[in-house]
């Protein structure tokens, strides 16, 4: 019995994880380029997850092949990343990149709640379900607990290929290389010829297609809602905080400990659910104020 | 092939540069004499892009206020920041072909244009696969000269070299720009330096800069056979 709630916990803690780090490695990415701290994040979250629910029960319900719930998944990704994300980028962040950190932080953050209007204003304030993708899949039986092959096998599957993907890309591709040499030294970066509000923009883009994409993915699980992307940023601010800003492997451990973190409290001490993330947080940070994976900044002088 | 026009830079609400005006000839070798502080290094962050000024600064004829910063290094010119600024995620090879990468050099361009470096800096094809991160000082400014190399073919702007720099090493470095004056005459060479005593080996002319203010070849350093 107790090793089957331990199990459960691990389990769901696992899944969770996985959903976090799809949005907190975008934030991750997203400063350690642009140095923005970017609030609208969450609203990239919530805008991935509604368009794939909304277009999922609308192509379902149509008569549509089930398995197209994941090619559509990567689609409203990349449509909101490039869409809202490009836009936002393009129209307001580049105008305000030479401005003080505050003044960044209340334009994403007005950015956020004019996103948050607009999903309301397209899809209302009714909870969306639509779990096509989960239900493919079908269930596994682990230690007794049937759980869905979604949560269990395909989200941290997807989380892990991220990973590896981006770290890939950023060291093998030339993009990658000028989005490393834009993030080390903007202005050598343009010394040597490289167009740094085109890294600014694709690095944007990028990172809120992956926060989409984590939305996306978390539409088959749950049921989408307003608000949800005020509690997904909030949290992956604590994952890229307990990581350290700018650290994307980090941003994967961070992610499984906090995630681990909360499904325990869940199953052990469910009154600490909400607490546990910044508890995490708070003790990592009081030990290393820059986080966990923070290199160590040479000193000027 | 490089004019400034009455350009004058603030930073922070005090005046780096005011009303510069001079010219540098196409091949000319200059070296931009100045105490710390003086506007040196505004002066070629200037040329760069990388200060806003108001005035004129013409290269090769075209004002380079219509070229945006990241398409600078495309007119040829080739800048060696003081602090090196290598990009410590990649080698000193990758470092050195980036900005031919960048440029989209073909195969065989890129392969002419590493081996030019590498005949001017022999010492870097040794240290080709070391972490940038992981040079030394001294070595990682003849990677930052590599680095500048691979895109300035009319115009290298070398802030401080030999700033730093054991003698040894210094030798080396200075042995490596004669001999790309005598490889490549037509490139213009821009040198800064606080002590002019150490440019005379391998240049004629300087430009004084002083408290912001520069002294059109105020100074005839007499040339001094190598």
């Amino acid at each position: 019995m107790n090793a089957q709630i331990l199990a459960l916990a691990l389990f769901d803690g696992l899944s969770y994880a996985a959903l976090v780090f799809m949005v907190a490695v975008g934030l991750t990415l997203i400063f350690g380029v642009l140095r923005v701290l970017n609030v609208a994040h969450g609203s990239f979250f919530a805008m991935g997850a509604y368009t794939t629910a909304s277009v999922g029960s609308a192509i379902f319900a149509a008569g549509f092949a089930p398995w197209l719930a994941f090619p559509l998944m990567a689609v409203s990704a990349i449509l909101i990343g490039v869409l809202v994300g490009g836009t936002v980028e393009k129209l307001l962040l580049s105008r305000i990149y030479e401005m003080e950190d505050v003044l960044q932080i209340l334009v994403t953050f007005a950015v956020f709640m004019m996103l948050e209007d607009v999903q309301r204003l397209i899809w209302g304030v009714q909870p969306l379900f639509e779990s096509t993708a989960v239900n493919l899949l079908g269930t596994i039986e682990v230690f007794g607990i049937v759980y869905t092959k979604y949560q269990l096998l395909f989200l941290p599957a997807v989380a892990a290929s991220v990973l590896i993907l981006l770290r890939l890309g950023l060291r093998h591709t030339l993009t990658g290389h000028l989005i490393l040499a834009v993030t080390e030294d903007r202005e050598a970066a343009i010394s040597i010829g490289i167009d740094a509000q085109k890294v600014y923009l694709v690095t944007f883009i990028v990172g809120a297609s992956l926060a989409a994409f984590g939305g996306a993915l978390a539409s088959a699980t749950t049921s989408v809602i307003p608000g949800m992307g005020a509690d997904m940023i909030v949290l992956s601010f604590a994952v890229v905080a307990t990581a350290g800003f700018g650290q994307i492997e980090g941003a994967a451990i961070a992610a499984v400990l906090i995630g681990l973190g909360r499904s325990f409290a869940v199953y052990f001490y469910p009154e600490l659910e909400v607490l546990m993330p910044y508890l995490i947080m708070f003790v990592v940070l009081l030990i290393r104020p820059n986080g966990l994976f923070a290199p160590v900044e040479a000193r000027k002088i | 092939m490089l004019e400034f026009e009455k350009i004058t830079v603030s930073l922070g609400g005090v005046r780096i540069l005011r009303d510069v005006s001079f010219r540098i000839a196409q091949s000319d070798t200059i070296a931009l004499i100045g105490a710390n502080g003086a506007g040196k290094t505004t002066t070629l962050r200037t040329v760069m892009g990388h200060v806003k000024s108001t005035g004129d600064i013409r290269f090769d004829g075209k004002l380079l206020s219509d070229v945006p910063p990241a398409k600078r290094s495309g007119l040829g010119i080739g800048y060696a920041p003081e602090d090196r600024k290598l990009f410590s995620a990649f080698t000193v090879e990758e470092n050195i072909l980036l900005p031919g990468k960048v440029a989209r050099y073909s195969a065989s361009e890129m392969a002419r244009a590493l081996a030019r470096v590498y005949e001017i800096l022999p010492e870097l094809k040794e240290m080709a696969g070391r972490p940038a991160g992981s040079v030394s000082g001294g070595q990682g400014k003849m990677v930052a000269l590599g680095r500048a190399l691979m895109v300035g073919k009319r115009l290298l702007m070398l802030d401080e070299p030999f700033q730093g720099l054991a003698a040894a090493l210094a030798r080396r470095y200075a042995e490596a720009l004669r001999d790309l004056r005598d490889r490549d005459p037509e490139v213009t060479l821009i040198i800064t330096e606080s002590n002019p005593s150490l440019l005379e080996r391998f240049t004629d002319t300087a430009l004084v800069i002083e408290r912001g203010e520069i002294s059109e070849r105020a100074l005839k350093v007499k040339p001094v056979e190598a």
